[in-house]
This record gives C-alpha cells, structure tokens and sequence, in this order.
C-alpha cells in the first residue's frame, strides 16, 4: 500500500516536470509569447508601480545623505561650467565650419534622423545570474528586438525579447553583452564587455593603440548591432601585460544601471544580419 | 483554498522581488558600507518566492506544494530572462524534497528550515546557472558564487524565518476557516 503511494508521488513528479519541460520547450521556440504577454500585463503592472515608488523613495534618502557634500559640488561644477563655455564658444565655430562643409557635400548626419520611443523600467531580472530590465513599451510601440536602449548619458543595452506592451533589455554590463567601441580622442577600436562584477571593461585593444585615461569610450558601428558615436562611458584605467596579445581597460558608465528610471528605445535603428556573409565563408 | 491563494500572493512576491527588494537591498548595503568583502558588488537578490514556496511546502500536501511551486516558477521566469517553465522544473523538485523530508520528521525546527532554505537556494541558482548555459549565455561560475551565491544566502536564510512565520499563519487560518465551515452552516 505504502510503495503505491511512493509511487503514485514519483509519478506525480515525473508529470510536473514533464509539463516543466515542455513549457520550457514551448517558450523557447516562441509559441507561449502570446500567452506570456498577457500573462506578464498585470505582473508588470504592478511592479511598474513599486519600482517608481521605491526610486523615488531611494532618491529622496540619496538626496539627504548627499546634503552636506552638496555645496563643495555646486563650487566645482560652477568652475566645470565656466571651462565648458570656453570650449563651446570654440566648438560652435567648429560646429559652423562642420555645417558649412557638409552642406556642400551634401552629407546628412545618422544621428539627426534617429526616432526615440521613451520608456518606463518597471522591474528587474529575478534571476541574479542575467542582468537585464523589463521596460513598459513593446511591439504595439513599434519595438523590436535587436533595437538599441540608451540614456541621455549613453548607452544601455539592446532589446532582447519582446512582447505586446513589454521589453526584455540586455545591458551592456551583462557578462553576455559584447558592444564594438572605439576611443573618442586616439580611434582605438575594441570590444566593451560586461564582467561578473558589474564593471565594464574595453578589450580587444591592439597593443600599438593608445589608450587614454579619461577618453570616452563611444560605439564604433562595427558588427552592425549598435549605430556609431553612442557614448558608453570614460576610461578609468589601463591593464597591459607584455604577454598579452592585446591590452584591455576598466570603462566607468555614466548610467547608474542600478537605479535606471527611464529609458531611450531607439526604433529608427535596425540591426544588420551579418550572418549571411559568414554563411559564405563556411560555404567556399 | 490554499491553492488558490497561491496565485496573487506569489505574484505579488514576485513583483516585489523585482522592484523594491532590489532597491531596499542596494540602499541598505549603501548605508551599511563595505561591511564584509563578500557584499561588495554584491548582485544577490532576496528570493522571495522561492522562500514563500518553502515555508508553504512544509507544511501543506504535495499537490498543494506543486501547485504553488508551479505559479511561483512562471511568476519568476515571466520576469525574467529564463524560459517559461525553467523555474518551475526546479521548484517542483525542491517541494518533492521537502514533502519527502517533512513526511518522514515528527517536528521541523528552526535549525532543519534553514538548512533547507540554504540547500533550495544553492539548488535554484545552480538550476538557473544550467539553464541559461544551455541557452548559449557563459557566465565566470567563480565569480557568481561569490556575487550571486553567497549574498542570496545570507539573505534567504535571514529572511526565511519571518516569511515562514507569516505563511503559517495564514495557513493557520486557512485549516482554522476551512474546519469552521461546517459549524458555521450548520
């Protein structure tokens, strides 16, 4: 009697992990995300809400701690802001002179004809192992996945899924994440990455370039996943070993991915397949 | 009953647990400092519905406990990057285990629910770590044991014994309402 039982529950397992199973199945080959969408709505919903309430809540606490550093702030940026409007003057004239000879060559710019779709972040992943944010717009908003996020300062991470009226956000700090860059000043190009820790790291640099403290770091376009000139962030130091093929640095964001609020889905961009012309090299 | 109010209760973990949880936990480490090494850049996240579906597996029957491992794992995986069913398959394990356990001890104490919130733990992110590698992401194991693994036990096992004392309550009460009826009508 008791072995019936014992086995009535194995059976009983085995069911629920078979259901599991195809679930899982299911959900990978694509057919459950309409199912998942609905499902996800009211769930979203009510994270949504939590997340700006305790944001703006973690705002208001950053704001207290921070009071007594604030006027040692004010004083730096107001020096920052007088260098700044030196450097605008002389840029403007720059700007002028760009404008001036790009009209006769009949050159328009990528970034004057970007379209921006803004969006909220209502959660982040449950699983500590991936990182990555779910957003309230989806394919209603006209997003799609390969599309680039950013903030106004710089990039976030590309879409990974989507559904009716949410997004899947890989950022780029997810270990997984790898965004082609370039140095602003001296044009090195290399591959910015996520480690465990968070941290972002510049690799892939070849050991002639220069790589320069401070120098931002901005996406190279290469690859085809992310369009050029996005900001990622600003070197912060410089790791090069004589046995290493290739010199690598510590990158520091300017998004705080921890407390991200709001973010930019460009929709204008769509990423270019490069599979196609691997295919072919397999091929010959 | 207990079935039915497995849904808005893990549903509502879950929302916490990628909302507030997080951000409670990154402001409290903030004022706290670098207490202990093992916390710095710490990316452990409170498992709230793993730690709900614990403390009603205990003491509820093994459908029940099914169940609840059920709604919990879409719950989670609907909010995050793992595939429908993922969490599921390994919460559907941890209930067998803890029904097996349960059915075969005269009392659970303190000591035997914290050893298995620590056990379930290890067992959910290692499942989590497996099914996002058979999907094509690699991540440094190192290093998410001492980022991920570590700071979500430390969390877990505090916070299991207040959730734990929260959901026998409410079973109580459910076994206390359910025996009620038939008085009450009659």
């Amino acid at each position: 009697m008791r072995r019936d039982g014992s086995n009535g529950r194995f059976i009983f397992l085995a069911l629920m992990l078979t259901l599991c199973g195809i679930l899982m199945l299911l959900s990978v080959i694509g057919i459950l995300s309409p199912a998942e969408s609905i499902l996800s709505a009211p769930l979203n919903a009510i994270s949504g809400a939590f997340t700006s309430f305790s944001l703006s809540l973690n705002n208001i606490a950053e704001d207290f701690n921070n009071f007594g550093r604030l006027n040692e702030r004010v004083a730096e940026l107001e020096e920052q802001l007088a260098r700044r409007q030196v450097e605008l003057i002389q840029l403007r004239e720059v700007a002028s002179d760009y404008n001036r000879l790009t009209g006769l060559l009949s050159y328009t710019s990528n970034i004057d004809n970007q379209e921006f779709v803004t969006a909220d972040v209502i959660a982040v992943d449950q699983s500590s192992i991936a990182r990555s944010i779910i957003i309230n717009r989806g394919t209603r908003d006209g997003i799609a996945v390969g599309m680039p996020v950013t903030t106004d300062l710089g990039l976030v991470g590309r879409i990974i899924r989507v559904s009716s009226n949410a997004s899947q956000v890989q950022l780029i700090n997810d270990e997984n994440s790898a965004v082609s860059a370039r140095l602003q000043t001296t044009r090195a190009e290399g591959s910015i990455i996520g480690l465990a820790s968070g941290v972002l790291r510049l690799t892939f640099v070849d050991l002639d370039e220069d790589i320069v403290e401070d120098d931002l770091v901005i996406t190279s376009g290469l690859g085809g996943n992310f369009p050029p000139d996005i900001v990622i962030g600003q070197v912060t130091s410089i790791r090069q070993f004589e046995f290493e093929l290739y010199q690598e640095a510590e990158v520091r964001s300017l998004v705080d991915f921890d407390t991200l609020e709001f973010v930019l889905v460009i929709t204008s961009f769509q990423p270019i397949d490069l599979s196609v012309f691997t295919d072919d090299e397999e091929d010959q | 009953m207990g079935r039915y109010i497995s849904i808005p209760i893990l549903g509502f973990a879950a929302a916490l647990s990628s909302s507030i949880i997080p951000q409670f936990i990154g402001f409290v480490l903030a004022l706290l400092g670098s207490i202990t090494p093992i916390l710095d850049n710490s990316r452990g996240q409170l498992s709230l519905v793993l730690l709900l579906v614990i403390a009603w597996a205990i003491h509820a029957d093994l459908t029940e406990g099914f169940v609840w491992a059920f709604v919990g794992g879409i719950a989670i995986d609907l909010l995050s990057i793992l595939p429908i069913g993922a969490s599921s398959f390994a919460l559907v394990l941890i209930v067998f285990a803890i029904n097996t356990i349960s059915n075969q001890i005269y009392r659970i104490n303190v000591v035997m629910i914290i050893a298995i919130t620590l056990v379930s733990t290890v067992f959910m992110q290692f499942a989590t770590y497996q099914i996002l590698v058979l999907l094509g992401n690699s991540y440094n194991l190192l290093a998410l044991i001492r980022l991920v693994l570590i700071p979500t036990l430390i969390y877990n096992a505090i916070a299991i014994l207040p959730v734990y004392g929260v959901m026998r309550i409410i079973q109580r009460r459910l076994e206390g309402g359910l025996q009620s009826a038939p008085n009450t009508l009659a």
